[in-house]
């Protein structure tokens, strides 16, 4: 029996895939039968906060910034409460990373400002001495794609449901409405409402100018993310 | 028959490219790699090239450079050299695979030089070793197709009945990299369902958990049928063919070959302890990554008793040295994996340097070292030349071991220093450190591993150099000298 | 039944069963060696005479020979 399966190589490569499929027969497909479930207070990014996502995976901060906050007691102390899988419910992709060169930020939001933000991209030992991460000033002077992070928004919603235009439950009781319009153009004049409200706690000035032009630099969208990770 | 007709001789023309593409991949790759490595330990350097010289902007380059550039060329170049070998039939007697060959690299190097500029220009899905878009993605699938029906049509008309174990290696990474592959790239282009937006973006199927779950089953066994089986094709042919010694047990080989293909998948959930998904997986993924040291151990062991009462080989044989460190640095690397997937080892681990650290034992002991020894050992009976320098092959076989024993023990220390610290609280219970703490105190660390990296760069230009001596002014070879086991070279 | 626990059952049954032929596999190695219907450890010979010219183990179908081409 089992040379006559070396000798056919059709029905060898068939037995060889069987086994090697065999794990995710049986631990990841059927996981995606269960949807992941958004905790109570997650909802999906504004288009603002996913046009941030995107700087931030362009210029890849997670190859050296985690997403995930394991349940020991040092890094509950050192960052916060630890994660939870419903947490991510609206991320594509996830952002976890692999490797901790810089400190986690799945709750920077919590302990950050717009203010310590700005100054860190510009020139991070200016404000962590021993630094060893590099400035980001190319984000001050160049636009953040808008257009895509509306393609993006308007995808996950069709695609995958992603709850926008639909009131959702926040931790406190409350109730918070992420908006979605339906026209690019609408979207892009709520973002800049947004991103204005950000510009103003800056002080790099060709940041202001080119958000009262209607542009919206990388890092503002890259701070609005930033700012909701808590 | 007249003069014009010749005895049929195996084809090495893709194998030629795929080799060229090698050594081309394992330069742009590996240097990329030491500039990193410099920029962390001085920081400085990250403004080289503006805001495409960022440690981050590079890190993607030099991880699918030296994976899907000098470890994929090289498995391509291979397959198409022992392929024909061990099945006894020759590229030259089929102009439908001549033709899918070519193709084959030509699609590749399209697909990888592509890769290389989008990268630079930061356009990436983030999840690692897939980071290339959608449009990218296409085109690994057309060129990991042809190379199926590379494979396939070649053992379709081969002569030797029987499947050679390297074969059996090479078909099982075929497979596993197109499942995983096809699984993990799953996106939706978003210009396509919104009419909106850059034509080249996409959002991932998967949703955060279930994306972490299929990226770390991806991740770990890209690791395993890029990494691991392939490179266990090639020593299973070149190690017994350049000693002249039969695998010490075929029997070994193929148990080892049925428990690696059993047990590899599951161990993929040792990238998540401690994380959200459901905890009985990472217990499987702990406890299979155990497992794993028997089938890992079962082959290089198999190997090493190959060289059993021929040990004087590995004096006098520059590249039985690479082959039988390569191997030793495979169960090191294969004891410390398993090592770091338990469960309390993993949450000291997790995050820090020790995991680069495991990594580049892996791919610097094993991987690099096989695919330069399998390039050394080509390249005579590629070129009909003889290896220009046997000397030079010393020399880069010790700088290149110094660099990886510096790599791999300033990691640890850094990673195991830092992983201590991010932990340590003082009397009352509270953090001893702020993290910038555990960041400086990384600096000689980072030097050192640099240093490392430096060193086996240099090995690798000092391979390339003499690969291109040899195919320029090495000694011509007659057809008879070449039919031997050893490769030729020359003493100087 | 809940999906956790046909992940569980499926988990055993097919391992259980992966093993037995594991098993099986080498009792086959040793037990067609031992009786002389096959032995395996010669195929460690394709990697050493892997010449285009020499005899294969065990040829597919008619040998193709003399297998000239030309040039």
């Amino acid at each position: 029996m089992f040379h006559w399966l070396e000798e056919r190589p059709f029905f060898f490569a068939v037995g060889v895939f069987l086994t090697i499929a065999f794990a995710g027969l049986i631990e990841i497909l059927p996981s995606f039968v269960e949807a992941s479930r958004p905790t109570v207070g997650t909802k999906p990014y504004s288009t603002l906060e996913l046009a941030g996502r995107n700087v931030y995976i362009a210029d890849s901060c997670n190859a050296c910034h985690s997403q995930l906050i394991r349940p020991f007691k040092n890094e509950t102390d050192r960052y916060g409460m630890y994660s939870l899988s419903g947490e991510y419910a609206y991320d594509r992709p996830f952002l976890w990373g692999s490797k901790r060169t810089g400190p986690d930020l799945h709750r920077v939001g919590n302990y950050r400002t717009t203010d310590w933000h700005e100054n860190h991209m510009w020139d991070p030992i200016s404000v962590v001495p021993g630094s060893i991460m590099p400035a980001y000033k190319h984000m001050f002077s160049k636009s953040a794609d808008l257009e895509t992070a509306y393609a993006e928004a308007v995808t996950v919603n069709k695609v995958f449901n992603a709850p926008y235009n639909t009131a959702i439950t926040m931790r406190d009781g409350s109730s918070v409405t992420v908006k979605l319009p339906a026209t690019y153009d609408e979207a892009k004049a709520d973002m800049l409402t947004e991103a204005k409200i950000i510009a103003n706690s800056m002080k790099n000035q060709d940041v202001k100018d080119a958000v009262e032009k209607g542009e919206i630099p990388q890092i503002v969208a890259l701070i609005a993310y930033l700012n909701i990770l808590k | 028959m007249g003069n014009n007709q010749h005895p049929l001789a195996y084809d090495y023309t893709v194998t030629r490219l795929f080799l060229y593409a090698t050594i081309l991949f394992g330069i742009i790759g590996m240097t990329i790699g030491v500039i990193i490595a410099f920029q962390l330990a001085f920081p400085e350097l990250n403004y080289l090239f503006g805001e495409y010289g960022t440690f981050s902007r590079l890190r993607p380059i030099h991880t699918n450079g030296v994976a899907f550039g000098f470890t994929v060329s090289g498995i391509f170049a291979t397959w198409y050299y022992v392929g024909q070998r061990v099945l006894k039939v020759s590229m030259a007697e089929s102009p439908f695979l001549m033709v899918v060959g070519k193709l084959h690299f030509a699609v590749y190097i399209l697909t990888i030089l592509l890769a290389v500029v989008t990268l630079f220009a930061g356009i990436t899905t983030s999840k690692e070793y897939a980071e290339l878009e959608w449009p990218l993605d296409l085109l690994v699938v057309v060129f990991w197709v042809l190379w199926g029906v590379s494979i396939f049509g070649l053992i379709g008309i081969r002569r030797e009945r029987t499947l050679y174990i390297s074969i059996w290696y090479y078909i099982a990474a075929f497979l596993a990299v197109a499942m995983l592959f096809l699984f993990n790239n799953m996106e939706v282009p978003t210009a396509l369902v919104s009419g909106h937006g850059s034509w080249y973006h996409s959002v991932s199927w998967y949703a955060g958990t279930n994306d972490a779950l299929v990226q770390w089953w991806f991740g770990h066994n890209a690791v395993a049928f890029v990494f691991t089986t392939p490179i266990v094709a090639m020593i299973y042919y070149f190690l017994p063919k350049e000693s002249g010694q039969t695998v010490y047990s075929y029997k070994l080989s193929l148990l080892s070959f049925w428990g690696l293909m059993f047990v590899y998948l599951w161990a993929g959930g040792h990238h998540l302890i401690y994380s959200t998904v459901p905890d009985w997986m990472q217990t499987m993924g702990s406890v299979f990554s155990i497992v794993l040291i028997l089938p890992s151990w079962g082959s290089a062991i198999n190997m090493l008793l190959t060289m059993k009462g021929e040990w004087n080989q590995l004096q006098s044989n520059p590249l039985i040295k690479f082959m039988v460190l390569g191997s030793t640095f495979y169960m090191l690397s294969t004891l410390e994996g398993p090592i770091q997937a338990i469960k309390s080892v993993n949450a000291l681990a997790h995050f820090t340097d020790w995991i680069p650290g495991h990594v580049h034992d892996g791919t610097l002991g094993w991987v690099g070292f096989m695919i330069i020894a399998a390039i050394y050992h080509m390249t005579p009976r590629l070129f009909k030349r003889e290896l220009y320098s046997k000397s030079l092959m010393e020399t880069q076989f010790w700088l290149q071991t110094i660099g990886i024993v510096l790599y791999f023990s300033s990691m640890w220390i850094a990673g195991i220093t830092q992983g201590m610290m991010w932990r340590a609280t003082d009397e009352f219970g509270n953090l001893s450190y702020s993290f910038i703490d555990t960041v400086v105190v990384l600096h000689p660390y980072y030097t050192l591993r640099a240093v490392g990296g430096l060193l086996y760069l240099t090995g690798i230009f000092i391979w390339a150099y003499n690969i291109y001596k040899t195919i320029s002014v090495g000694r011509k070879l007659e057809d008879k000298e070449l039919n031997v086991n050893k490769s030729p070279m020359s003493a100087n | 039944m809940e999906l956790g626990q046909i992940q569980a059952y499926a988990y055993f049954f097919f391992t259980a069963f992966l093993v037995t032929v594991l098993y099986a596999y080498i009792v086959h190695l040793y037990r067609a060696e031992k009786k002389g219907t096959r032995n395996y450890e010669k195929y460690g010979n394709l990697a050493i005479n892997d010449d285009v010219s020499t005899t294969p183990i065990e040829q597919v179908g008619v040998a193709r020979e003399p297998s000239y081409k030309i040039k």
